[in-house]
């Protein structure tokens, strides 16, 4: 690490603080406004993310600007680091389009998609703890319509 | 926020359109619309169908107007709670699903399936309109054609009468190649000058079953043909009198609903010196249904 690297501290919604390479940090286009137009002082407060997601967000951040890292490595690297429970995917959706991650932001989309593909209502709902609302011959109904799709 | 799974509910609705929108199945999209009524109300209400549909086929884009036209005929509003609004909503999810799910069993390269009908026929059933379904202008050694009857006048035109690989079917590109009589002294190319389409809809249904024999069959199909209701027409395309594949790229791709083809050949250019009659003859034809550019 040179001499030069700049540091800037994070502050998630429950009072954590990160310090991190401003190198890394400006992965999110967020920050890096901040950054570019200077209004970053001490402290950058992140009021929608909380410690936990950030955790994620930071152990992703640093591993993608390893210098050398194959892309094997990496694409083994993203796989582990979606198979998490759906709320903890949720999380860092919310958190990657706050911090204006777009790479985050598509691969956690994909990966709730590929959590629908395929599956009946039913499996879906027990997927993300959905509550069933539709009454018998409501459901029915649906099925008919598009009895197609449910072959 | 920690433990919320339906995200429907609990992310902003442009983070859920993000996520509907990697489903490329619109199966997948029917089904997460029967998970819960808000699921519902989220794919139907941001369209999600037609957005899926649209991204897969943009040249469906030319003809949404004809499909959304239609909503101009009120449902029956036997559910007094649904708006006008919403039934037309609810109609184009399941149009637009089931356009996608249609169209997307003919991406292919050769759409045609079988011959309906030829306007005239030289020697059946040695020079049938079945031979241009045959790949290349030989079998077994032998020359595979159709032959038209032979024209004193050269402005007379043929046509051939297909039926398409499925009722809905999206036409980008036409190849035609002029046959060749390497049999015939001079090796003369019975071509037109000029070729057309024209794709449609029965306007009765289909018969096949017939136990009048053959003349009754032609004439059947004959009758069908006169029945079809065309709902495109091409621009012409000219033919070069050589015996070469030639690929006509439609101005726009074009949907036919119904599932009919007709080639309408303009224009005769070869005289057969042993009875002085123009001709027309064709070796297979290929349509092309839809550039295959996607995975």
């Amino acid at each position: 690490m040179s001499s030069s690297t700049k540091f800037l501290t994070l502050k998630t919604c429950d009072d954590k603080k990160f310090v991190l390479d401003e190198a890394i940090a400006v992965r999110s286009q967020t920050i890096k406004n901040m950054v570019e137009d200077d209004c970053v002082s001490n402290v950058i407060p992140l009021p929608n993310v909380n410690s936990k997601t950030m955790t994620k967000v930071i152990e992703y951040w640093k591993k993608h600007s390893e210098e050398g890292v194959s892309k094997d490595v990496l694409m083994d690297f993203d796989k582990a680091f979606v198979k998490v429970h759906h709320s903890i995917l949720h999380a860092l959706i919310l958190a990657a389009n706050f911090l204006n991650d777009k790479e985050i932001l598509d691969m956690m989309c994909q990966e709730v998609a590929d959590r629908i593909k395929g599956k009946t209502p039913e499996e879906i709902r027990k997927e993300f703890d959905i509550k069933n609302d539709f009454t018998p011959e409501e459901e029915e109904e649906i099925r008919k319509e598009n009895a197609w799709a449910f072959e | 926020m920690e433990g919320c799974g339906d995200f429907v509910q609990c992310l902003l609705p442009d983070m859920s359109i993000k996520i509907l929108s990697c489903l490329d199945d619109p199966a997948d999209l029917i089904r997460v619309s029967a998970v819960s009524s808000s699921w519902r109300q989220f794919v139907i209400g941001n369209d999600l169908c037609k957005h899926l549909c649209l991204k897969r086929f943009p040249e469906i884009s030319s003809v949404g107007n004809m499909i959304e036209v239609e909503n101009t005929v009120v449902p029956v509003v036997s559910q007094p709670e649904k708006s006008t609004e919403w039934l037309c909503l609810e109609r184009n999810h399941r149009v637009y699903a089931f356009l996608s799910r249609g169209l997307s069993n003919c991406i292919t390269e050769d759409c045609l399936i079988d011959a309906i009908h030829a306007s005239s026929t030289d020697n059946y059933p040695e020079e049938s309109i079945l031979n241009t379904l045959k790949p290349g202008d030989r079998v077994e050694r032998r020359a595979s054609y159709w032959s038209s009857g032979g024209q004193s006048d050269p402005t007379v035109p043929e046509t051939l009468t297909y039926k398409l690989i499925s009722k809905l079917c999206l036409i980008s590109e036409i190849h035609v190649q002029p046959f060749q009589a390497y049999f015939q002294f001079g090796f003369p190319i019975y071509s037109a000058t000029a070729v057309r389409f024209r794709v449609g809809h029965p306007n009765v249904k289909i018969d096949v079953e017939s136990d009048n024999g053959l003349e009754s069959v032609a004439a059947q199909a004959r009758s069908f043909c006169d029945k079809i209701v065309w709902t495109y027409t091409s621009p012409e395309f000219p033919l070069v009198q050589e015996n070469i594949l030639q690929k006509f790229k439609l101005p726009e791709p074009v949907l036919c609903i119904g599932g009919i083809l007709q080639v309408e050949l303009l224009g005769r250019v070869q005289k057969q010196q042993l009875d002085g009659l123009y001709y027309i003859w064709s070796v297979p034809l290929l349509m092309i249904c839809r550039p295959q550019n996607s995975n």
